[in-house]
């Protein structure tokens, strides 16, 4: 690891020495590039080059001369090419070099003191993480197993339920056909009471008439009989049959 | 109860017989019992023991004096001081029968809501000899309870022709 960043940080540093070289090597100042300008000036219809040929053409602007002021606008964009910006991405070698150093005295400082610090919080960090990771982990696994054992009681739960429920319909109905059977036997039994009752109270209303009628009969005998039996004649009569009876060897 | 009756009507009809009138105290007696049997004061007052046996006696004497013999008179006072008066009907049915068998006659209660005349006494005993193959022995006891007709037993032979027996077979026909 240490190795590759320094190594990396190597590469990093020649790359932009050797690109910053490069355009040194161009010699791309403005006061040299306005030089090199007006040094190669050359103009259609002008006379002369270089520095003369833009003395020339400033007289034929002046002298206001056909296509000198076009000539002239060519020129000086030519000239505002050289004002343009230098290489906001490549800096001077200098700079890279002092830039460089500084980078690596301060990569040696980060390596040195910052690194393990920064290294000992994120493997903190990281063990922080992995902690509740697993804690995650564990107490997921945990959730699991609640919610397995909570899944298994509400199975169990339902199905005692459903047990309870099937044990209350089937006590139920043998509650309702036993009720039903004594109910049934109940009426069968009153209707055969009733009945006996009946029954028994038409014999005795036959009875007590049969009774009623055999008083009034033997008391309407007794009566007549009675009035008959205070006669002395009827008394001796009845003695003599008797007698009759006795000697006739009947009762 | 029975062999105490007929101890008792064996004493009385052994005092007859010394006396020589059996046939007559055994028909006092059985008279005697009958007149014990239709009044209730009469006999509860000869069966009470809170009065003194010589009163009950003096009571049986003064009913009996004049209207029984002198034997049958003696005999029911014993009975009564002896505290057996409840038994005179035992004791004198005993010594009726006692005296018939003395004779070689039974002896047929006959019970008849009127008093018999003794054409109607003898005809019946003749009818009832005649019945049973033996000479028998009426004696009449009036209980106007059977209504008319007549109830005869002889032993344990019961001859019943009377009106109540009539109405309760009539009643049992019902």
């Amino acid at each position: 690891m240490s190795k590759r960043l320094w190594a990396a940080a190597a590469v990093v540093v020649a790359a932009v020495a050797l690109s910053a070289s490069a355009a040194s090597a161009a010699g791309e100042t403005v006061g040299s590039c306005i030089f090199d300008e007006l040094g190669e000036a050359q103009f259609e219809g002008i006379e002369g080059d270089g520095f003369t040929a833009v003395k020339n053409l400033k007289t034929a602007y002046k002298a206001d001369v056909e296509g000198a002021e076009d000539l002239k606008k060519d020129f000086e964009k030519d000239l505002e090419g050289c004002l343009e910006a230098p290489n906001p991405i490549i800096p001077e070698v200098t700079e890279i070099i002092w830039g460089g150093a500084a980078f690596i005295v301060l990569l040696a400082l980060m390596k040195w003191k910052l690194f393990p610090v920064v290294k000992n919080l994120m493997e903190q960090r990281t063990q922080r993480i992995q902690d509740a990771i697993d804690d995650a982990d564990r107490q997921r696994a945990e959730a699991a197993e609640v919610k397995a054992n909570y899944e298994a009681e509400l199975a169990d739960a339902k199905a005692e339920a459903a047990r309870i429920v099937d044990e209350a319909r089937e006590q139920a109905g043998a509650v309702r056909a036993d009720l039903q059977a004594r109910a049934e036997a109940d009426i069968a039994e009153m209707r055969e009471r009733a009945a006996a009752d009946v029954e028994a109270s038409k014999r005795q209303a036959i009875a007590d008439l049969q009774s009623e009628v055999s008083d009034i009969a033997l008391g309407a005998a007794e009566a007549v009989l009675g009035r008959s039996l205070e006669d002395p004649e009827m008394q001796r009569q009845l003695v003599d049959d008797y007698i009759a009876s006795v000697g006739a060897g009947q009762d | 109860m029975a062999d105490r009756s007929a101890s008792y009507a064996d004493a009385v009809a052994a005092v007859a017989r010394a006396e020589g009138n059996l046939d007559l105290v055994a028909d006092e007696l059985f008279r005697v019992a009958r007149a014990l049997e239709g009044s209730d004061e009469l006999r509860m007052t000869l069966s009470d023991r809170q009065i003194p046996a010589a009163r009950r006696q003096q009571i049986v004497e003064d009913l009996l004096g004049g209207h029984a013999s002198d034997t049958t008179t003696a005999m029911v006072s014993m009975i009564v001081a002896a505290g057996r008066s409840s038994d005179l009907a035992g004791i004198a049915q005993e010594a009726v029968e006692i005296n018939a068998r003395d004779r070689g006659r039974s002896v047929a209660e006959v019970r008849s809501a009127v008093a018999l005349t003794d054409d109607q006494a003898e005809r019946l005993a003749a009818a009832l000899s005649a019945a049973t193959g033996h000479q028998v022995d009426v004696k009449v006891v009036v209980d106007p309870s059977i209504m008319g007709g007549v109830v005869a037993t002889i032993g344990d032979e019961v001859i019943d022709g009377s009106v109540r027996h009539r109405l309760s077979q009539l009643r049992d026909t019902f």
